[in-house]
């Protein structure tokens, strides 16, 4: 199993935003998490990738059967996680290329794979860079330094293409894009679809969803799946919004 | 009156007999002046942080016959100018059209070097008036009104084990001219320099201007840079400086002409046990000038930096925008930061701001970092140079940034950041 989270219950501070999370992932399957807003879609992402603050109360989360709880950060990363944010943090002073060069070595480096060269880097740097359509001069510039939104979301999916993670997290990123920076981010991430890595891809609305296609879909609500089913549970939120939900405090009697 | 300064004061006078160039009676005003001042203390406010107990206590040794080679620095094609404890080494490059350059003494360049010399550099700083009056070696530029002088000029000033020197540089810019000028000074053994550096900019004139002040070790190295900006002059200057025993360096701007505009950076990066002072002041003396002034600094184990960046705008300087910002990161709880703005207005119509602050690790883009797969010590090196680095990478002349990049991060990785965060 790729994933399997237990009876997750976790907080931020004193509040307990998920309560009682289950969900299991096999290697290849692309899962949908919808939900309304303050329903704990961020929050699952930030506990899995070991965010300060975000504080697992009970239950278990495992990746290929390693209890991801037991991992610092950096060590998630290295095992094979990937989360990509919705507000990716500007870092002015380090370049992308350094950050990402330093970053996929890192994780070469966990699985024993030799370094890449700043040569060798640097090709593969630019055909990823090509691919989710950001211009070559975006590696130079600081991490996420002065970008566009739509730009910032692009430069996860490049971390994505040159990182080859086993499990991705997309905390909405569709949020904030037109639909050509949705069509490139879609893109981009279709085309790391394997077979063999997983994906959950958070997201408010069903847009995403008509471009990066899901084998299940679960809606979350007030830190619990309440539902799940196929792509077409999707469309189902997309006719009927999570109105049917009731107010969050209610749907978790 | 210490035993330093009186030993000077001595020398002086033999320095005046012995030079009879036209500075002589600007170096006689300026004993003068020295002879009124009294010798620093720490009761001393621009002395408060920085103590001279090691200039007094300086026994040099003897004269280490060490020279350095000159840097080679890819796509910079520099007209360099290399002084051994304060000696002209060779020949002067060939010049281009337009600029002259000569020694502090030499006849041809005693226009404008009586027009800069003093004039520029505020009475007040005492190490600028014992360069004055002990400063026979050192530079005059002189660039002639139009003259677009592609070349840099580079002017580097080794010191070695057991030397004192006492260096000048004199720079005239002819109205709408502009040239990059490069300072470099470098050496760690036990020495005792000055170097001050004047510069006199016309109108519409523009300098580009590095000074790198990569002491260390038991180096004393006091000196400054001072300019003065004519109407609509633009000077873009960069500061990166070592620590070393005792470094101090003074840089006044001053906006002497309207519509004038300087930017200055300054980096800072002690390892353990350097001090480091930098005091900047800019003088708003008309209206619609503009400053943007920031200084970084990061602090190893037990060394210690002194900020205090003042800026004062005076009554009739309306309409100017000036912004200074101080930002420090300390790598241990043994290093040390005194940091002060000092802004003092009085004119009512202007756009001010500054501010110091002593930083921390940003905790957002550490995790963003371990978040993918980058160990901690690493990202730790990567936030603090990141730090600094922002304001190289701001420098217009990107190959000698790129050239000074790898210096810096070298020197950055030698010092202790385990306890970085």
């Amino acid at each position: 199993m790729m994933l399997t989270i237990k009876d997750l219950h976790a907080r931020v501070e004193d509040k307990i935003i998920l309560k009682g999370l289950n969900l299991t992932v096999k290697p290849g399957e692309v899962h949908a998490i919808m939900g309304p807003n303050g329903a704990g879609k961020s929050t699952l992402g930030y506990v899995m990738s070991g965010r300060d603050g975000y504080e697992l109360v009970s239950g278990s989360i495992e990746m290929n059967g390693e209890d991801l709880m037991e991992m610092d950060i950096e060590e998630r990363a290295q095992q094979g996680l990937f989360l990509a944010f919705q507000y990716p943090v500007e870092i002015p002073g380090v370049s992308n290329m350094e950050f990402m060069k330093e970053s996929v070595n890192a994780i070469r480096k966990a699985r024993g794979e030799e370094a890449l060269t700043a040569a060798e880097f640097l090709k593969i740097a630019k055909e990823a860079c090509k691919q989710v359509n950001l211009p070559l001069d975006f590696l130079k510039r600081g991490v996420n330094e002065g970008f566009s939104g739509g730009e910032k979301k692009r430069n996860e999916i490049m971390q994505l293409i040159l990182l080859k993670p086993k499990l991705v997290i997309l905390d909405e990123s569709d949020s904030g894009l037109d639909i050509d920076a949705l069509k490139v981010v879609a893109d981009g991430v279709n085309s790391q679809r394997d077979g063999k890595r997983s994906f959950i891809v958070v997201t408010h609305y069903q847009r995403l969803l008509d471009f990066i296609e899901p084998d299940y879909v679960h809606i979350l609500a007030d830190g619990k799946i309440v539902k799940s089913g196929g792509p077409e549970l999707a469309k189902e939120v997309e006719s009927t919004g999570y109105a049917w939900l009731g107010k969050p405090e209610e749907a978790g009697a | 009156m210490s035993d330093w300064l009186a030993q000077v004061i001595d020398r002086a006078d033999a320095v005046a007999n012995a030079q009879k160039d036209e500075l002589a009676s600007l170096r006689q005003n300026a004993l003068a002046e020295l002879k009124q001042q009294q010798w620093p203390t720490r009761r001393t406010e621009a002395w408060r942080y920085t103590s001279l107990h090691p200039l007094e206590d300086m026994t040099l040794p003897a004269l280490s016959q060490d020279v350095p080679a000159v840097p080679e620095i890819d796509g910079v094609d520099s007209l360099d100018f290399v002084f051994v404890n304060g000696k002209l080494q060779g020949d002067m490059p060939k010049l281009p059209k337009g600029v002259s350059v000569g020694g502090l003494t030499d006849s041809a360049m005693q226009a404008a070097a009586t027009e800069v010399f003093g004039t520029v550099k505020p009475r007040t700083h005492l190490f600028g008036l014992v360069n004055d009056v002990l400063a026979t070696d050192g530079l005059v530029i002189d660039v002639a009104a139009g003259a677009k002088i592609s070349q840099p000029l580079r002017i580097l000033n080794f010191v070695s084990a057991g030397s004192e020197t006492h260096h000048r540089v004199l720079v005239r810019i002819g109205d709408e001219a502009s040239v990059s000028v490069i300072e470099h000074g470098a050496g760690s053994g036990a020495s005792v320099n000055t170097a001050f550096a004047e510069y006199a900019l016309g109108a519409k004139a523009r300098l580009e201007h590095y000074r790198f002040a990569l002491h260390g070790g038991d180096a004393i190295h006091i000196g400054g840079a001072h300019f003065s900006l004519g109407t609509e002059a633009r000077l873009n200057s960069t500061l990166v400086g070592y620590g070393s025993q005792l470094s101090r360096l003074d840089y006044d701007v001053i906006h002497a002409g309207q519509h004038a505009n300087a930017k200055l950076n300054a980096v800072y990066l002690l390892a353990p046990r350097e001090h480091f002072d930098l005091h900047t002041n800019i003088e708003h003396a008309v209206p619609n000038g503009t400053t943007e002034e920031n200084a970084r600094g990061i602090i190893g184990d037990r060394a210690r930096a002194v900020f205090n960046g003042r800026i004062h705008i005076h009554r009739d300087a309306q309409k100017t925008l000036a912004e200074l910002n101080n930002r420090n990161l300390l790598l241990s709880r043994g290093g040390t930061i005194s940091t002060k703005p000092e802004l003092e207005i009085y004119a009512d119509d202007v756009q001010c701001a500054h501010g110091a602050t002593v930083a921390e690790i940003d905790d957002k883009a550490l995790y963003y970092m371990l978040s993918r797969g980058i160990k901690r010590e690493q990202a730790l090196v990567m936030l603090n140079f990141g730090f600094i680095q922002e304001l190289v990478a701001q420098m217009p002349n990107k190959a000698l940034a790129k050239w000074l990049e790898p210096q810096l991060r070298d020197r950055f990785m030698l010092m202790d950041v385990r306890n970085g965060s």
